[in-house]
């Protein structure tokens, strides 16, 4: 259905995107993973024929979009980053004037208002103005007016950040009845590992603008069959004992998180009593250690040697 | 491109301060600046030398006190001389039987105009003196005054500059113009800055992304900037014709195709300034400095007859502001109609031309 190939962007000398190719066949949930500033939304950018490829092609159903951007606009719904709504008008007006801007008129306008405030919950609360609303609310209205026109395609760019879990939970249910009740294929980016998880058939992984790996949440955490995942926590950061595990042999990699410092280490290697030892040295007061099976998380320190929220 | 107009003029509907507040400041300027009723005319201080006597004095004052546009109040020379040295009056007049001393401590714009009324005042006074004294008749003056009465034959000078006896002032349909259009450059100018804010909230591209046409939304935007500045103009013309009594001549349409052409000079240079600046901070930086110099150097605070700087008097050449001026104060004071003002307004709809296409571009390349 989407196809992008050899997709590349650079702004002057910066290269923001590099080679992706990607594809997304109907009614398939498909999810992009990468920290900040790793190409993501240059990438839906051109997706969406927003922003023009500095080479490369993006075609939907065979049809170059780059060459006729008008070939999928109307297919295509787009839930911005941001909150892009009029703040000073209601729900129900943002709603009426995208509605309007779609062809949208009449009776046809006022029942898929209806039915997208219907969706996100928000029909009892539609006259209130946006600026009043929630983060969370806002959020919802946001995808309202992306869904307005039925789209058969509809792309997020992170449309959960900065909202509270309920809202959170909210959004994902709604994301993921939209994909399997209603058929409707998504494009879901995001730096949140367990929304990814949870709502996509299939996943890539971008970093330095490039895609560094691909397939379902099985497939990529295959890659590290071979590899277990050891969490220690701490009651404090100790620098100093990250460097000292770096240096033991077989340690893969190592990364420092809010709660402890996360290694990957190959299976059954036996690291424990190195790891204690050196805590030891360093006089690090352990909290817990746990061996785990590797996450999707995991897969891109590993791939990366970077926590997905550097 | 309806959509997107309509849905400009509801966002005007919620927030209208704005707009409410450049038209309650232009207002409020014309009224501190212009004056109301009598109170309007150019308080001229004047003092009279010793060699005149009072009933020449008198006389003096008289003829002095004809015009509709100066008021000429005696001083004493002391007084005079204190307070132009103090700086509390710009300038006073000296009075002397052939000729007159015009005391300056500040350039004003004034000057020049009460300078040119003076001097030719005097030299009608000196013109019929020495008239007088060739005809040798101790009654021709009452004899001049009869027969201009009652004149056998009528002679009409127009020129293009007409026949006010202030050499085309009128200090409150000056301010009247000046202010109004210069506020009408803040609505006209922050109005279009909403597609600077739609681009930094994201709803720009939002729409960009929508069946809708980047022209049509680009003419949305420009049509409601337009009409706005438009009809802030022209509301603020009639309430001063119709309200206040406001003498804007017997051409409003002419004046109506200068409100229009003005305006469709000041959105289009809206849209350069869009397509130079980065962010809505960045515009909102600009747009006092533009308006401010162009109000200057286009003649919008004072008449640009009263300057002489060569520089100066170049650059307003291409403002939009200094044709506006010349085009309403030529329909107010001297009745020009539409015809006689093809050359001002062409002037400013090829600005506008030239500035749309110049910022369209910048803006697109920047996006």
């Amino acid at each position: 259905m989407l196809e992008t190939t050899n997709l590349n962007k650079a702004f002057k000398k910066n290269k923001a995107v590099i080679d992706v190719n990607l594809y997304l066949d109907k009614g398939e949930s498909v999810g992009l993973l990468g920290p900040n500033g790793a190409g993501k939304s240059t990438t839906i950018s051109m997706i969406s024929s927003l922003v023009k490829p500095t080479s490369g092609d993006v075609t939907w159903h065979g049809k170059s979009i780059v060459k006729d951007p008008n070939a999928i606009r109307l297919h295509l719904g787009v839930v911005p980053q941001e909150i892009a709504l009029y703040k000073e008008l209601s729900a129900s007006e943002n709603l009426k004037f995208f509605g309007k801007i779609y062809g949208l008129k009449g009776k046809a306008l006022q029942d898929q208002i209806d039915k997208v405030l219907g969706i996100v919950g928000l029909a009892e609360r539609k006259d209130e103005l946006v600026k009043h609303y929630s983060g969370g609310m806002q959020r919802r209205i946001n995808i309202a007016v992306a869904l307005l026109h039925e789209p058969e395609f509809i792309i997020m760019d992170e449309p959960t950040v900065g909202i509270d879990p309920q809202s959170r939970n909210y959004i994902l249910e709604m994301v993921q009845k939209l994909n399997k009740e209603k058929g409707m294929t998504v494009l879901y980016t995001s730096h949140y590992m367990e929304e990814v998880e949870r709502l996509c058939d299939r996943i890539y992984i971008m970093d330095h603008g490039k895609i560094i790996a691909a397939g379902t949440k099985q497939e990529l955490t295959s890659i590290l069959s071979s590899e277990e995942t050891i969490f220690v926590e701490l009651d404090r950061s100790y620098p100093e004992l990250v460097t000292e595990l770096r240096e033991i042999d077989g340690v893969l990699r190592v990364v420092e998180t809010d709660k402890g410092i996360k290694l990957i280490t190959p299976k059954n290697s036996r690291l424990l009593g190195n790891i204690f030892q050196a805590a030891e040295r360093q006089q690090a007061q352990l909290i817990s250690v746990n061996v785990q099976v590797p996450t999707l998380e995991d897969v891109f320190l590993h791939l990366t040697g970077r926590k997905l929220r550097d | 491109m309806k959509s997107v107009f309509l849905l400009q003029l509801q966002r005007l509907r919620r927030e209208p301060i704005l707009v409410l507040s450049m038209m309650a400041m232009t207002f409020g300027f014309v009224f501190l600046l212009g004056g109301m009723g009598s109170g309007d005319r150019i308080e001229v201080p004047i003092y009279f030398d010793e060699a005149i006597s009072q009933s020449g004095q008198e006389e003096l004052l008289d003829r002095l006190n004809q015009s509709d546009t100066f008021v000429f109040q005696t001083t004493e020379e002391a007084a005079a001389e204190k307070q132009v040295a103090l700086g509390e009056i710009t300038y006073a007049i000296k009075a002397m039987p052939d000729n007159y001393r015009m005391l300056v401590a500040a350039d004003d714009p004034n000057q020049l105009l009460v300078n040119q009324y003076v001097q030719q005042v005097y030299a009608d006074e000196l013109r019929l003196q020495k008239a007088e004294a060739a005809a040798g008749d101790t009654d021709f003056r009452k004899k001049v005054d009869s027969l201009l009465a009652d004149a056998p034959i009528t002679l009409t000078g127009l020129t293009a500059e007409g026949e006010s006896d202030s050499a085309g002032y009128d200090q409150k349909n000056q301010f009247l113009f000046g202010m109004t259009l210069f506020f009408s450059i803040y609505t006209v100018i922050l109005s279009l800055g909403k597609v600077a804010e739609e681009k930094r909230t994201g709803t720009w591209h939002r729409v960009i992304l929508s069946p809708v046409r980047k022209f049509q939304i680009y003419i949305g935007h420009l049509s409601y900037a337009f009409m706005i500045g438009f009809s802030q103009i022209l509301f603020i013309f009639l309430s001063f014709k119709y309200v206040f009594n406001y003498e804007l001549g017997n051409h409003f349409e002419a004046i109506v195709l200068t409100v229009a052409c003005y305006t469709f000079a000041i959105v289009a240079l809206g849209m350069l300034m869009l397509g130079l600046v980065k962010s809505l901070e960045q515009l909102n930086a600009l747009v006092p400095i533009v308006s401010v110099s162009m109000a200057m150097i286009g003649g919008a605070y004072w008449p640009i007859e009263a300057v002489s700087n060569n520089i100066i008097l170049a650059v307003s050449k291409v403002l939009p502001m200094t044709y506006a001026m010349d085009s309403l104060k030529g329909i107010a004071l001297h009745n020009q109609n539409i015809a006689s003002l093809a050359e001002p307004l062409s002037i400013m709809v090829l600005f506008g031309v030239l500035c749309m296409g110049i910022g369209v571009n910048l803006m697109e390349r920047t996006s």
